[in-house]
């Protein structure tokens, strides 16, 4: 469905953060991005919205497809027209706008009045927080109550791929839980593709069918739910463990000196 | 008491219209985060435009016809504004945008005067002279028509901002245009619509304001007169530049009422400007702007 092949982008013409970086994410799956700060994970993201522009930077190799079509270049608003819709880090809610306001603007590219009503009610039953609140001004909601916003903004453009970008950050970790489980109870109910950017490796790996590892600009790592989970590198690195049943001393290990395999 | 009522409601009306000039500044800055200091020379322009359509035309043109080609030739305006002065200049500093600002501000009064000369005119007389009298009160019909005018015009806004797919959109970009660009708006669209939006407004302000009085360069300061009451309603405000400008216009007409015979006409000119500043020192965001929200 969304298909990354050698992908290079660069900033400002000389800063190169993505070096050749391929992804796959398959009709109907959950494929999860993982990887430390600086690892690229957004970039990627802003790379497949064409958002790239506003921050000076450019996909310089390499060809992004998307539903057959190549949306390399194309412009972000008919890469959302085509289904392919991101919601940004970092809570971008619209501040000043109510939360009824911030729904109805994800619907812009849409005609359809009665696809539009109905999508919002489902918006309301999926966030059943959200009725309450839509005369309230978006800015002033806690993180938790915009994320759901972000993502009933993002539900109103009736995508086809989901795009989420570190939905978790900053949320208390029941909250995340409640915000998983809507992601997938929406996955089930509507067959949503989504793509997911996550620091919060356990959680993540755990409801993904398929999941990517960057580092340093590059996907170092790849495979199945199983397959990663059973990699001693991301049990180490990403989910703390390290061999199934002793924990770890940190005198025995000298944990600075074990180094990630794939960095060789 | 019937001079301190009637300055306050002919203070009122002359508010509202520089409350539509306010509107012309808001509905530009709020896409393009971009004040326009040519924003009175823009609609002097649009006032030439019109004279151009009725009577300098030299035809008879009947007045609705000669107020759909203004209003034509305004959108042709605002959009070669925009696209080859400040579309070019997006993402640069604002100190780059203010020098563009004062450039085009000098450039169309040069080119207002190259094209339709330096000479005083009478403006095109579209709306009716006269006054209406309530009890003891004269109300120039001219100047109602235009406050009721600025009225409806500011709710029409008001509702096209907050319930209109077109409106939403300029709203998305007023609000950030990361996000914007990220739910699929073109802002560049988006800002094109606003500056044309803003000239039609400063037109429409035009017509009302001048209609039947005197048309020259010189009109221009309005622009500088409203801009003061777009800060004290707040950038962001439509409905914020109306109410501002009635408390402009009822300030300026009382001081013009009262303390211009002892300030040899001093007064009336520095208190709109006094109470700006005034306000700003208070709420930085104006009456009604957007206040920052900051979170900890």
């Amino acid at each position: 469905m969304l298909t990354l092949a050698n992908i290079d982008v660069v900033y400002g013409g000389v800063i190169q953060v993505l070096r050749s970086t391929n992804l796959e994410v398959r009709q109907g799956q959950m494929v999860v991005l993982l990887g430390a700060n600086g690892a690229g994970k957004s970039t990627t993201m802003r790379a497949i919205s064409g958002l790239l522009h506003a921050d000076h930077g450019a996909v310089t190799a390499g060809r992004i497809m998307f539903d057959g079509t190549d949306i390399t270049h194309a412009d972000p608003s008919a890469i959302v027209k085509s289904g392919l819709v991101q919601v940004l880090e970092g809570r971008r809610v619209l501040e000043h706008l109510t939360v009824h306001q911030n729904l109805m603007i994800g619907a812009h590219l849409r005609r359809d009045r009665a696809g539009i009503r109905a999508d919002l009610d489902k918006v309301y039953q999926y966030f059943p927080a959200l009725p309450e609140l839509q005369n309230r001004i978006a800015g002033y909601l806690s993180g938790g109550e915009m994320q759901m916003v972000l993502i009933g903004r993002a539900l109103m453009a009736r995508p086809k791929l989901l795009m989420l970008d570190e939905p978790s950050m900053g949320l208390a970790p029941i909250l995340t839980r409640q915000l998983f489980e809507t992601v997938a109870r929406i996955r089930r109910e509507e067959g949503l593709t989504v793509l997911l950017v996550e620091q919060n490796a356990r959680s993540a790996i755990a409801q993904c069918d398929y999941g990517y590892i960057m580092d340093g600009g590059r996907i170092v790592l790849h495979g199945s739910r199983a397959q990663l989970s059973s990699n001693e590198d991301v049990q180490e690195f990403y989910l703390g463990l390290s061999g199934a049943e002793d924990r770890t001393s940190y005198r025995d290990v000298k944990h600075y000196r074990r180094r990630k395999r794939w960095l060789g | 008491m019937i001079t301190l009522i009637q300055t306050l409601i002919d203070g009122a009306m002359v508010g509202l219209v520089y409350g539509l000039v306010a509107i012309s500044f808001v509905v530009i800055y709020r896409a393009s985060k971009i004040i326009n200091l040519a924003q009175g020379e823009v609609l002097v322009f649009g006032a030439f435009l019109l004279w151009t359509f009725t009577e300098g035309s030299g035809y008879a043109i009947p007045l609705p016809i000669a107020l759909v080609l203004t209003l034509i030739a305004c959108v042709v305006f605002g959009a070669v504004i925009e696209r080859t002065v400040f579309r070019p200049l997006i993402g640069q500093s604002a100190f780059t945008i203010f020098m563009a600002g004062v450039a085009l501000l000098i450039l169309l009064r040069g080119v207002a005067q190259l094209v339709w000369g330096a000479q005083t005119r009478s403006a095109p007389a579209i709306l009716p002279e006269g006054a209406i009298e309530f009890g003891p009160f004269l109300v120039n019909t001219r100047l109602l028509i235009g406050a009721v005018f600025t009225v409806c015009l500011t709710q029409a806004l008001h509702l096209f901002f907050t319930r209109a797919r077109v409106g939403l959109r300029l709203a998305a970009v007023a609000e950030d245009h990361t996000t914007a660009l990220s739910l699929g708006v073109s802002v560049r669209q988006a800002i094109a619509v606003a500056w044309i939006l803003g000239t039609v407004v400063a037109t429409a302000a035009a017509a009302v304001l001048l209609s039947g009085s005197i048309l020259s360069l010189g009109v221009a300061v309005i622009g500088f007169k409203a801009l003061p009451v777009a800060l004290l309603g707040g950038l962001e405000s439509i409905r914020g530049a109306p109410l501002a400008g009635l408390i402009v216009g009822m300030f300026e007409a009382l001081a013009a009422t009262y303390l211009d015979p002892i300030t040899n006409g001093a007064a009336s000119g520095l208190l709109p400007y006094l109470l700006m500043i005034a306000v700003l020192l208070i709420r930085p965001y104006g009456l009604f702007g957007w206040q920052r929200i900051e979170r900890l």
